[in-house]
């Protein structure tokens, strides 16, 4: 049957239209129970429909099988209750998901999942296109109303025919709301109706999930209780309207980590003034949270205030907010005073579920306690738990629903228990979470894009291919590698020159553009290496199979092959799609003995050889051209194979071999750079590194001076060539220290689309063009870049996003955002494996180097073990001792001890627990020993016993 | 226009017939072929309707847009008239053929609807100035059976009475930037009051006398007649002359009297058809172009 739905809709020019569509209406929809009869047979589709005998949570309000039937507000509100698997045979309506993904993506996301999962028995009917459940709009009913009454007309219907099949046990459908009003009707009608609440409270058997309920409450009850403590936001239109006229700004509110009273907005645009705007006092941040997109009113120019550089945290006591407010306010002189501004409504929330752990309240058999978030720029959460006592301790996650005008704190409740803080575990699922990084397994309907096993090559596959199987293309990469994406090869041709082979894994020939599989790696971006764990960017089957470019397996691969001559000259270069099978899989120290051993002459070695012996004249050739060697000490932990604890600690070997795989890989970059900037100067998705501000260089010439040393840092090859230069006899550590300080001056290296940018220069490497292509197992921007030679080469089909430079902007955008969140999560990941390791090993005394000296501290590094750390000269609760900081020099003077940049210090290292939070590693100073009252030898001991010190250290980031 | 060729002896057939006030198809003079009107048959229109008086077959569209008032009426919204001659209703049509046609139907309803009165173009204004609804009828002729002016204003006025305009709210804030409010429910809207729109009433002067709702063999044997708009009340909106004979002022007379005379008659059953339709309400069975 047919029928249609008219509506109206503003159009983004203003014209309203009136829209028609035609809508089918149907009978032959199944109910999707498992022992319906009446319906026709359900179509082969994941998920498995409900279940015959309902076999989910007993309840205690209904003792019988039933099925449960949300509606939307209850979905987008308590997913996390649904998502649980306890909760089973739910049948969500076609009405309630067209609104819950109108009105949020996420939580869209997450509930067809939930529907995919053959376990959870969940179903989506699709009321609206079922003859007697669809209904048309009454007059003087909203849509909202409207849709309301299509889940109880469906509520209604599933009732009636569930009585009608033959059973012994009749199955009850239940109609959850949180609405009063529309439980309320439904009752009238007839129907089973409870809130979420009254279900799961009689879910007698799992106590558990009440914590996890969402506490929304009715708006209207909360404004009768409690003082208001924040001005009420200003509606969304007006908000929209106030921006347009200018009245308000909107930005992106980023809270302070180290004072909770102040936050700072980045307004959006490009306006030269009010860039930055601050924000001040817990009215004014107006329940604001990190991250949120906000807009805020500037406030008249004689209210205007400085940053305030006390640290202040919030210690949870309601003492008196107003005296805390006024310590801000110190007298600044006038030119450090800053546009400021308040929050006067939220454009969109950013809340994401929370790490932390329980602060249980001091009040026995309570049941709201306060959470406190892992990142201090959260602010505490309210949450109402029955299980504060195992909470306590643990790692826990914690969603936030909702702040009322008159709560201190917003309103949250209990996600999920990561395991116990300090485990391995659950730290490195924290650190995970908290660097945003994607690391749920693959959804089924990524999975269903992989090629079917068993694999192999097609006839189809080979159209655009060469073979080249018979090529000796071998693979050389660090010892346990399982993705391996990238092979060479080596001979002799014909005409007496060289041909050199670069093979590629050709991820793009199983990543197709547009299907789940491309989004998920889009979104993910890169892969993800952390000590023990590697989270993976395209499924296993991919990255450690199918693209790993394995000995003795045919495998498809992206080749890039030069004619060169005996002295590296590029002669011919040349792209093409192939096929290889590689001979062996080496690892760098494997190779670099056959390179070694005279007695070994085979294909293999001589071509490993020659490989060497180029990529030594092309490195040669890229040094003369101003390229930097830097250095950054790398950490390698020896695990023990039975515990996973980390039982050595050493900085990571470079042999001979590491380079010359590197040095191809960079001119395989340089030359697919050229050749796709040449086919699509718009679109080309490239790498630059930007040179660096002079500014930036000021510490290294100063550090550099202080040694007798000159820097010269006008160019990339002076500056090579200054840090060549830069020995000292008795001190040959130096060097490596200038290359370390020299790193933290640069800037970092960014994707970016040709279109969108006019420098390309790579700094670094100094050259002018440069991209990825070398490991698109784990890198998403090679996939792109492969994409894009394929389409220049002809070997592939093009598709609409990729000439679009907006798209290709966004994707750049997020590349180098997950990149950089990779990095972080990688540093962390060694910061606690490094604790763990001086857990284990108790107190010890190590040399060290001073790389930076602070006003109150100096950072030094541990060569042994590539460790850094910070080593304060000031305590709470102890006498400050008499500090003299030179900032020319640099140098710092303790008690009558001088300290120097690059002096060499033995420092006690020693694992500081006493915030399980936040643990980290402290360092005392113990020689040159420091004269004065405190000596830090016996310090530690005291240490450890102490409460937390109130002064945050930032993390050692570098 | 579409036009039927009759040898000699039909027309003096035709002529003598109404001489006696009996026409060919039996009707008197002042008698309209029965009429079918049909309203809301095109879905994504604002308002619509289709006419089939005897062979002729209108269907008329009406699609509210926003748009900005003219200058010289700033508080008024106002309609736009567009005749299509389908090449459905004369092979004639084809191509560019019907332009002429249209162009002449359109000037015509632009003066009948001239008239202030006629529709109230000051509930069109949204807010003065700068916005107000444009109501544009579109016509289409399906079918020519003779007397299509007759019938397009029927068409006209019925979908003008099926027409709703959606209900838009002005939202000023301080500053005075005006935003646009569309109300959420489908139902809300505007309806216009139709009672004072005209409808022509053709008379053809066959003969010594004249008659109304020519057929097109009528219209084969008539050299001069006279279009005049009718309200509801008998009152005469415009008055025009078609076709190359002459009319002498008595007669003019009272083929205008004839004219008000069955146009009140015409207003009042085609009001009485409306409002039994609409009484229906959305239980009607819909006939559309498949009945």
């Amino acid at each position: 049957m047919l029928t249609s739905r008219t509506f109206l809709k503003r159009t983004r020019a203003g014209a309203v239209v009136k829209v028609v569509r035609e809508h089918y209406l149907r009978e032959d929809i199944p109910c999707g129970a498992a022992a319906c009869s009446l319906c026709p047979p359900r179509p082969p589709g994941p998920g498995l429909g409900l279940q015959a005998q309902p076999n989910g949570a007993s309840s205690s309000l209904c003792p019988g099988p039933h099925y449960l039937l949300p509606d939307t507000n209850l979905l987008l509100h308590q997913i996390d209750i649904l998502e649980d698997p306890v909760i089973k045979n739910v049948i969500v309506l076609q009405t309630v998901l067209q609104e819950v993904r109108n009105r949020s993506a996420p939580v869209y996301k997450r509930i067809r999942d939930v529907i995919q999962n053959p376990e959870k028995h969940f179903y989506s009917f699709t009321n609206e296109h079922h003859r007697e459940t669809y209904i048309q709009q009454e007059q003087g009913e909203s849509s909202n109303d409207r849709n309301d009454r299509a889940i109880r007309v469906a509520v209604k219907w599933y009732s009636e025919h569930l009585k009608k099949i033959e059973d012994k046990e009749k199955i009850q459908v239940i109609f959850l709301t949180n609405d009063r009003i529309n439980k309320e009707k439904a009752l009238e009608e007839g129907l089973t109706a409870y809130t979420c609440e009254e279900y799961i409270k009689s879910l007698t058997a799992n106590p558990d999930l009440v914590d996890r309920l969402a506490c929304v409450s009715d708006e209207g009850k909360e404004i009768e209780s409690g003082k208001i403590i924040f001005p009420e936001h200003i509606h969304l239109s007006k908000l929209q309207q106030g921006i347009k006229s200018g009245v308000y700004l909107q930005g992106t509110y980023r809270a302070s980590r180290e004072n909770y009273l102040e936050a700072t907005v980045w307004v959006h645009g490009d306006a030269e003034e009010n860039k930055e705007i601050i924000i001040q006092g817990l009215k004014h941040l107006n329940r604001a949270v990190h991250e949120d997109i906000v807009a805020v009113e500037l406030l008249a120019k004689d209210e205007w205030v400085a940053p305030s550089s006390v640290v202040l945290q919030d210690d949870g006591q309601n003492e008196d907010e107003e005296e805390k407010e006024n310590t801000l306010k110190t007298s600044v002189s006038k030119d450090m005073l800053r546009p400021t501004g308040k929050v006067v409504g939220i454009i969109k929330r950013n809340w994401r579920p929370f790490c932390g752990m329980l602060s249980k309240s001091e009040v026995k058999e309570a049941r709201r306690h306060l959470f406190t978030p892992a990142d201090r720029r959260i602010p505490r959460i309210r949450i109402e738990t029955r299980q504060a006592d195992t909470l306590e301790g643990q790692r826990i996650i914690v969603a936030i629903d909702g702040w009322p005008r008159n709560s201190r704190y917003p309103n949250g409740h209990f996600v999920k228990n990561l395991g116990s803080a300090g485990d391995k575990e659950t730290e490195t699922e924290v650190l995970l979470l908290e660097h945003d990084v994607p690391h749920q397994p693959f959804s089924q309907n990524v999975l269903s894009f992989l090629p079917k096993m068993p694999w192999s090559i097609t006839e189809e596959d080979m159209k655009y291919r060469e073979d080249l199987r018979h090529l000796c293309v071998c693979s050389v990469d660090p010892p346990g590698c399982t993705d391996i994406d990238d092979a060479l090869h080596c001979r002799e041709i014909e005409n007496g020159n060289i041909e050199v082979g670069v093979h590629i894994a050709d991820v793009s020939h199983f990543i197709r553009p547009g299907n789940a599989l491309d989004e998920e790696s889009a979104k993910r971006g890169t892969t993800v290496y952390l000590c023990e764990k590697r989270i993976d960017m395209v499924p296993e089957l991919l990255s450690s199979n199918l693209c790993s470019l394995r000995s003795n397996v045919d495998r498809l691969a992206f080749s890039c092959i030069w004619e060169m001559t005996h002295k590296a000259e590029i002669l011919k270069t040349r792209f093409t799609k192939s096929v290889i099978k590689s001979k062996a899989s080496l690892t760098y120290a494997e190779a670099q003995m056959r390179i070694d051993s005279a007695t070994m002459n085979d294909d293999i070695t001589t071509s490993l050889r020659e490989l060497n012996r180029l990529a030594k004249i092309l490195k040669k050739k890229r040094i003369d051209n101003g390229a930097l060697t830097l250095s950054s000490p790398e950490v390698r932990f020896h695990m023990d194979s039975e515990t996973h604890d980390p039982i050595d600690l050493q900085t990571k070997e470079l042999r001979e071999t590491n380079s010359m795989v590197e040095e191809f890989m960079l001119l395989a970059n340089v030359s697919v750079a050229q050749k796709i900037y040449d086919e699509f100067p718009e679109f080309a998705l490239l790498r630059k590194h930007p040179a660096p501000p002079p500014s930036n260089y000021d510490i290294l010439v100063k550090a550099a001076k202080s040694k007798n040393l000159e820097m010269k840092t006008d160019s990339a090859k002076a500056l090579a060539e200054s840090l060549d230069r830069a020995e000292c006899p008795t001190f040959p550590y130096l060097n490596t220290l200038l290359r370390i300080l020299a790193t933290r001056c640069m800037m970092q290296a960014v994707y970016f689309c040709s279109g969108m940018d006019n420098d390309f220069h790579h700094y670094g490497l100094a050259t002018p063009i440069y991209t990825h292509f070398t490991s698109p197992i784990r890198r998403y921007a090679d996939i792109i870049v492969h994409r894009l030679l394929a389409v220049a080469i002809g070997a592939d089909t093009t598709y609409p996003e990729l000439t679009d430079k907006h798209k290709l902007a966004d994707i750049c955008k997020n590349l180098n955002y997950r990149h950089k969140m990779a990095q972080y999560a990688q540093r962390a990941s060694v910061a606690f494996h490094t604790q763990l390791f001086f857990k284990n090993k108790g107190v010890t005394n190590e040399d060290a180097y001073i790389l930076f000296v602070r006003k109150n501290a100096v950072v030094v590094l541990i060569p042994k073990y590539g460790l850094e750390g910070t080593v304060f000269f000031e305590e709470k609760d102890k006498p400050k001792p008499r500090l003299d900081y030179n900032s020319e020099v640099p140098s710092l003077t303790v008690e009558g001890t001088t300290l120097h940049i690059f002096d060499k210090v033995r420092v006690n290292i020693m694992l500081d627990a006493s915030n399980i939070q936040h643990q980290k590693i402290r360092m005392v100073l113990v020689e040159p020993k420091l004269l004065g009252g405190d000596v830090p030898a016996t310090l530690s001991t005291e240490i450890s016993s102490k409460n937390e010190p109130e002064k945050k250290k930032k993390k050692l980031q570098k | 226009m579409a036009a039927v060729v009759l040898s000699e002896a039909e027309k003096v057939y035709i002529v003598h017939g109404i001489q006696e006030d009996l026409r060919v198809d039996g009707r008197g003079c002042e008698d309209y072929r029965s009429a079918e009107v049909e309203t809301d048959v095109v879905s994504n229109t604002s308002g619509s309707a289709r006419v089939k008086l005897g062979h002729t077959d209108i269907l008329v569209g009406i699609k509210a847009e926003m748009g900005t008032p003219k200058l010289e009426k700033p508080d008024e919204g106002y309609l736009e008239f567009f005749v299509d001659c389908s090449a459905n209703a004369t092979p004639e049509f084809e191509g560019h053929g019907g332009e002429e046609l249209g162009t002449e139907i359109a000037s015509t309803l632009y003066r009948v609807f001239s008239c202030e009165s006629n529709v109230d173009l000051k509930s069109l204004c949204i807010n003065p100035r700068e916005h107000c609804w444009v109501l544009y009828v579109d016509v289409l002729l399906l079918e020519c059976g003779g007397n299509l002016f007759d019938a397009i204003s029927i068409a006209v006025k019925a979908a003008l009475f099926n027409t709703r305009i959606p209900k838009v709210r002005v939202l000023e804030d301080e500053e005075g930037s005006k935003e646009i409010e569309l109300s959420d429910d489908p139902y809300d809207c505007i309806r216009l009051n139709v009672d004072n729109v005209p409808c022509i009433v053709t008379l053809s002067k066959i003969g010594y006398r004249h008659v109304v709702d020519a057929t097109l063999q009528e219209e084969a044997c008539c050299l001069a007649s006279l279009l005049v708009s009718v309200t509801s009340k008998g009152a005469l909106t415009s008055v025009r002359k078609v076709g190359k004979g002459s009319l002498d002022p008595e007669s003019i007379f009272e083929m205008m009297e004839t004219g008000k005379r069955v146009g009140k008659s015409l207003h009042i059953a085609l009001q009485k058809i409306l409002d039994e339709e609409e009484s229906l309400g959305t239980s009607r069975q819909k006939v559309g172009f498949l009945g």
